[in-house]
């Protein structure tokens, strides 16, 4: 189980919270066309190793929170507000 | 215009008396900043009420009104039942459009536990360490307690604490809370 640190609330169990993917994709341009739009609702680079992504603190006070997890150790590097920039350690 | 007086859900089903658990019929208002606009709420809030609106993890209490945090630039406000809407219409009237208003009186339902043996009681439904060290007086969350989402706030160091839960959840809420505090009714 993890400790999130919700930057509101403090150190909350995992279970309140609702994993949302990948916080580093973006929409693209609205006339980018559907290979572009398939990418960035589908595809996924599903990384072993350090992950930018959503947790939504759905139990508590609903906010999405900004993470920094290794998915193969699942340390948490940091947490943050959703238009926070977090550092990525090195490896 | 007469709405209808909200009424307890509580009043419709046998839920054993305990002697740590009460309900506390109130009127209950969440109160959400508008965009740019929490200083002004804050102090309209402040000249009202005579209370400041609290930051992440706390409550605020002035006389019989408490101002809870919930999510950021939101709070709920309550106080004891008075006329339907009263509390509602007066946050209307000093937000003066600062803050989204929306009652939450008929949806939400308050309920008091006290007594030494209080954290012990949450302790089996609530993932939040209750010990004095690290949650005390004037601290409030937001957590699912038992499986239902719930806004929990330390009153005093009784320990006395309230918790306020969806009315649809109320029974059942109620029905755990009971229950787990059947084991200390003799040493509260
Ligand atoms: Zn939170």
């Amino acid at each position: 189980m993890h400790r999130i640190d919700c930057p509101w609330c403090g150190p909350r169990d995992e279970a309140e919270f609702a994993y949302r993917g990948d916080a580093t994709v973006r929409r693209p341009a609205h006339d980018a066309g559907i290979d572009a739009f398939y990418d960035y609702v589908y595809t996924r680079a599903n990384p072993r190793g350090w992950h930018t992504e959503w947790w939504h603190h759905a139990g508590g006070c609903r906010q999405f929170v900004k993470v920094v997890r290794h998915t193969m150790t699942h340390e948490i590097a940091g947490t943050g507000k959703a238009g926070d920039s977090l550092p990525v350690p090195a490896e | 215009m007469c709405a209808a007086e909200p009424r307890s859900p509580l009043s419709v089903v046998a839920v054993p008396a305990h002697p740590m658990i009460a309900e506390l019929p109130s009127a209950i208002v969440d109160i959400a900043a508008r965009r740019g606009r929490a200083g002004d709420l804050a102090a309209a809030i402040r000249a009202e009420f005579g209370l400041d609106l609290p930051p992440p993890g706390r409550f605020a209490a002035s006389g019989d009104t408490t101002a809870v945090w919930i999510r950021p630039e939101t709070w709920l406000v309550m106080a004891p039942r008075g006329a339907e809407g009263a509390l509602a219409r007066r946050l209307v009237e000093t937000a003066a459009g600062a803050a989204s208003v929306v009652d939450q009186s008929h949806g939400k339902t308050r309920v008091r536990l006290a007594g030494a043996a209080a954290p012990r009681v949450l302790a089996k439904g609530c993932r939040l360490d209750l010990h004095p060290a690290q949650f005390g007086p004037g601290q409030a969350a937001v957590t699912p307690m038992a499986q239902v989402g719930a806004v929990l706030l330390q009153r005093d160091a009784t320990p006395a604490y309230e918790l306020v839960v969806g009315s649809s959840y109320a029974v059942p809420f109620l029905e755990w809370l009971t229950d787990s505090a059947a084991e200390f009714a003799g040493t509260h």
